[in-house]
């Protein structure tokens, strides 16, 4: 019955190494009373992913812990939660786990204190906005700034001119896309990669969809426990859903407008009625509505089942984008007015920190979670392969 | 004085149409039974909020009349599941009663659904039961928080935890109210009907020791503590008759470290077919491989209980590791099975001769089958092991220590068809009615069928909601 308690002597050194090791023996000890239940294997795809294994290590339990879409119907559904002696909470220690993937795989593993938490932010937004000015001054010159549109409504060139401008915007972008590749690549590793008998594509195309609906965030069918453990509800997923298209409208602004300019060879500004600042448009109101929404119901969840840090990290990033949607609104609003330029190097200095910094936010939870759909999807085909 | 305890609670006012005792599963159908047929009811729950539901709280699934769907494998007609009842135990005390159970069982699964219940399709751990058996999505507290849910909208029912029934006030063959303690109070309450939906008795160790003697003191109680049949206790005092067998029980093999009470379905054991199970002096006692698992879990919690010190070891060795859940607590582990009876307290020589004698009863050739009856069997031992018999040899070895649990007794009070409760003189009282647990001993006389627990409580809360509307309405 020798259970090994003691830390790995490298272990100790590292206090994350130290607080995940913690965190995966309390999920080992909550699971494997969970695997000898079995009860809530029609609730999401956690409990299966778990029953297909008898042993659980580092990378199994970060594994079912970016599953975990934290609808928390596990929880209502235990006769084991606290104040039972096996003090079951799936929702929690699960949580607590995937927050440790969210800086696991970063380099640096931990952001320097200048740019933590809310002093952190606005150490960033004052310097990428001073920065953001600094471009434009040099570029365009000071009046650029103050004077009014060249005719009619500004083009974002008359403040700053496309190549520093695309610049701007491309270099965290690639930044961000190498920090988040290599940690993909790693949390990969971490969790099994691709298993033996599995194929690519359709659990690729599975898994697309499961994080498109949330299919795994409805609690079975009963819907999604959160922000009360005890009354389901559909609104967190809704919002969500609300806010991921608003984020993807706002691509599809984006690389609508660099078709037709680069392409189709028309510069801005484009007109109300057309892709980019129709989808734009759209796509801030969707992401507006989505992170008022979450913040709402975030302020009314459950404490029982919730992790402090993690709602911490949640409120980050909700901030965050509705600071980069309601900026990006307000540059449509005021583009044929003085106060243009401004509110303009508000949002790029805002796009720019929030592209940087994207992989230390809350918003890796998406890589991982989709990797864990993939990987979840690649198991079950490749048990059916076995049965076959 | 407290001035809260000078303010008396608005449910103890009325007089009500209904009072249901007891807001497990059957209290729950028969409140909202009740209250479909238009009585306002008063539901008394003994535990506190995170507590309630009684041993519904670890339940699974029901057993039911039904046609193939798609929460279900197969069809499962009147007949079949008539004859699986008849071949358990005794076979059913009450044939009538138990005739219309099985019948009316058919409509009960959408009658849950029309009340908020969800299902889910048979999965991995439910498949062996997936075409008898429909399983409720997310398991029996799921289920509870689902009717408490609906009973909550309900704006006729009024749900009080922590209210423990004391006394019920009789005039002649009719209730006219309960003695409810309460906070530390007692209360009155006033109502034109009452059903008795509270559990057996399995929790009271005091009255399980009438029938067993001390060896109670090593039984494991898998549920609720607070079924310890004081209104089971209170309805005989008021000269109800008794159904069922006072040494009633189910009870499984469960691991020697669960809880005293309420470790569920979790501390269960698995390990029985793949291994050799010995008592305290170390020999077997009975056929490990009688039956694929789930026909013999059942059994072994009486097998248990009968053996010197109420306690069991089963023991394994690496060639079958991982074939079975592993125990939530871990197995002891050893390079021989010496080593393992050390660390579990047993005589080393008697452990090591009754593995030795096994291993050399083998039967060679036999072809080993985890999932079916395969032909792997001992010969000349008492008892033989039947099926998936493998020389125990292959180091590491393994072992556990196992319990008596028991899920519930049988033994309750009689009913009449119209789940009426029946004195010693046969007649009915006028206005108090029962189910599930507490009259489950109308329907099985011994031995258990997976879920036909729930069916029970479905069955005859939902008669005896009806049953006192009628009356109290």
């Amino acid at each position: 019955m020798a259970t090994d308690t003691t830390l790995p002597a490298a272990a100790t050194e590292d206090r994350h190494e130290t607080s995940l090791h913690a965190l995966v023996r309390e999920a080992e000890r909550q699971l494997i009373i969970c695997n000898a239940c079995r009860y809530c294997e029609g609730l999401c795809a956690v409990f299966p992913a778990l029953e297909r294994r008898t042993v659980l290590g580092t990378g199994d339990v970060l594994q079912l812990a970016n599953l975990c879409h934290d609808c928390r119907a596990c929880y209502d559904a235990c006769m084991y939660a606290p104040p039972h002696e096996f003090a079951i909470n799936p929702p929690a220690i699960l949580s607590a786990a995937r927050l440790q993937s969210y800086q696991r795989y970063l380099w640096p593993r931990r952001v320097p204190r200048l740019f933590r938490g809310r002093i952190g932010v606005f150490t960033g937004m004052v310097l990428a906005t001073i920065f953001c000015i600094a471009i434009a001054w040099v570029t365009s010159g000071p009046e650029a700034l103050f004077r009014g549109p060249a005719n009619g409504a500004y083009s974002p060139y008359e403040v700053i001119p496309y190549e520093p401008f695309f610049l701007m915007g491309l270099l965290p972008a690639v930044f961000a896309a190498v920090i988040t590749y290599l940690a993909g690549r790693a949390y990969w590793r971490e969790i099994g990669g691709r298993p033996a008998g599995a194929g690519r594509v359709v659990p690729l195309l599975k898994a697309i969809w499961h994080s498109m609906a949330l299919t795994n965030q409805r609690g079975g069918g009963a819907d999604c426990h959160y922000p009360r453990d005890d009354k389901p509800s559909p609104a967190r997923r809704r919002l969500h859903i609300t806010l991921v298209a608003g984020y993807g409208l706002c691509v599809v602004s984006t690389l609508s407008a660099a078709f037709l300019q680069d392409i189709l060879h028309i510069d801005p500004p484009y007109p109300v009625l057309s892709v980019p600042v129709l989808s734009g448009t759209l796509g801030g109101i969707g992401i507006t509505i989505g992170c008022i929404g979450l913040v709402m119901l975030k302020k009314d969840s459950s404490e029982a089942t919730s992790v402090a840090e993690m709602n911490i990290k949640d409120y980050g990033l909700l901030s965050a984008l509705f600071f980069l949607a309601t900026t990006g609104l307000f540059t449509l609003m005021v583009r044929a007015t003085a106060a243009y330029p401004l509110v303009l190097v508000i949002h790029m200095a805002s796009v720019m920190l929030f592209t940087a910094m994207a992989p230390y936010s809350k918003l890796i939870h998406a890589v991982f979670r989709f990797q864990a759909l993939v990987r979840d999807e690649m198991e079950a085909a490749a048990e059916q392969a076995r049965r076959r | 004085m407290d001035e809260t305890r000078l303010r008396v609670p608005e449910w103890t006012k009325p007089l009500w149409d209904v009072v249901v005792v007891g807001g497990g599963n059957a209290g729950l159908v028969a409140a909202l039974s009740a209250n479909d047929a238009g009585a306002a009811v008063l539901l008394l729950e003994r535990a506190p909020h995170h507590m309630r539901g009684g041993n519904t709280r670890h339940t699974r699934n029901i057993r039911c009349v039904h046609r193939k769907d798609e929460f279900y494998t197969g069809d499962y007609l009147f007949d079949e599941l008539w004859r699986d009842l008849c071949n358990v135990g005794d076979g059913p005390s009450d044939e009538e009663l138990a005739r219309f159970t099985v019948a009316d069982s058919e409509t009960i699964p959408a009658w849950m659904s029309a009340h908020g219940v969800r299902w889910q399709p048979p999965l991995r751990g439910t498949l062996h039961l997936g075409r008898t058996n429909r399983f409720f999505l997310g398991g029996g507290k799921a289920l509870l928080n689902t009717y408490y849910r609906e009973v909550e909208r309900r704006r006729n029912i009024t749900v009080v935890y922590e209210a423990m029934v004391s006394e019920f006030i009789f005039d002649g063959d009719t209730c006219t109210g309960v003695v409810v303690r309460h906070g530390d109070v007692d209360y009155q309450v006033r109502t034109k009907a009452v059903v008795a939906t509270s559990g057996g008795f399995e929790a009271n160790i005091e009255w399980l020791r009438r029938y067993w003697g001390d060896g109670v003191d090593n039984y494991v109680i898998r549920g609720t503590p607070y079924n310890d049949g004081l209104v089971l206790a209170r309805l005989y005092d008021a000269g109800a008759a008794t159904a069922g067998q006072e040494k009633g029980f189910h009870a499984v093999a469960l691991d020697a470290r669960s809880p005293r009470f309420d470790g569920g379905i979790a501390t269960r054991l698995d390990s029985v077919p793949f291994g050799i199970v010995v008592n305290r002096d170390g020999e077997r006692f009975y056929d490990e491989g009688e039956d694929v698992w789930p026909k013999r879990y059942a059994i072994w919690g009486r097998k248990i209980a009968e053996q010197p010190d109420q306690i069991a070891y089963c023991l394994w060795d690496s060639k079958v590791q991982g074939l079975f859940l592993p125990p939530m607590f871990g197995a002891t582990t050893g390079d021989t099975i010496g080593d393992v009876a050390t660390q579990l307290g047993l005589d080393v020589t008697r452990v090591e001769k009754t593995v030795a004698e096994f291993n050399a009863a083998i039967v060679p050739g036999g072809s080993f089958d985890p999932t079916d009856l395969d032909t792997c069997r001992t010969t000349g031992l008492r008892p033989d092991k039947t099926h998936w018999a493998q020389p125990l040899d292959t180091p590491p070895f393994f072992g556990i220590p196992m319990r008596p649990g028991i899920t519930f007794t049988y033994m309750g009070v009689k009913v009449d068809r119209h789940a009426r409760v029946v004195r010693v003189d046969g007649s009915p009282f006028r206005n108090v009615f029962a189910g599930g647990e507490i009259m489950s001993g109308n329907i099985l006389s011994s031995g258990y069928l997976a879920g036909f627990g729930l069916t029970i409580g479905s069955v005859w809360g939902r008669l005896a909601g009806t049953e006192a509307a009628r009356y109290g309405h």
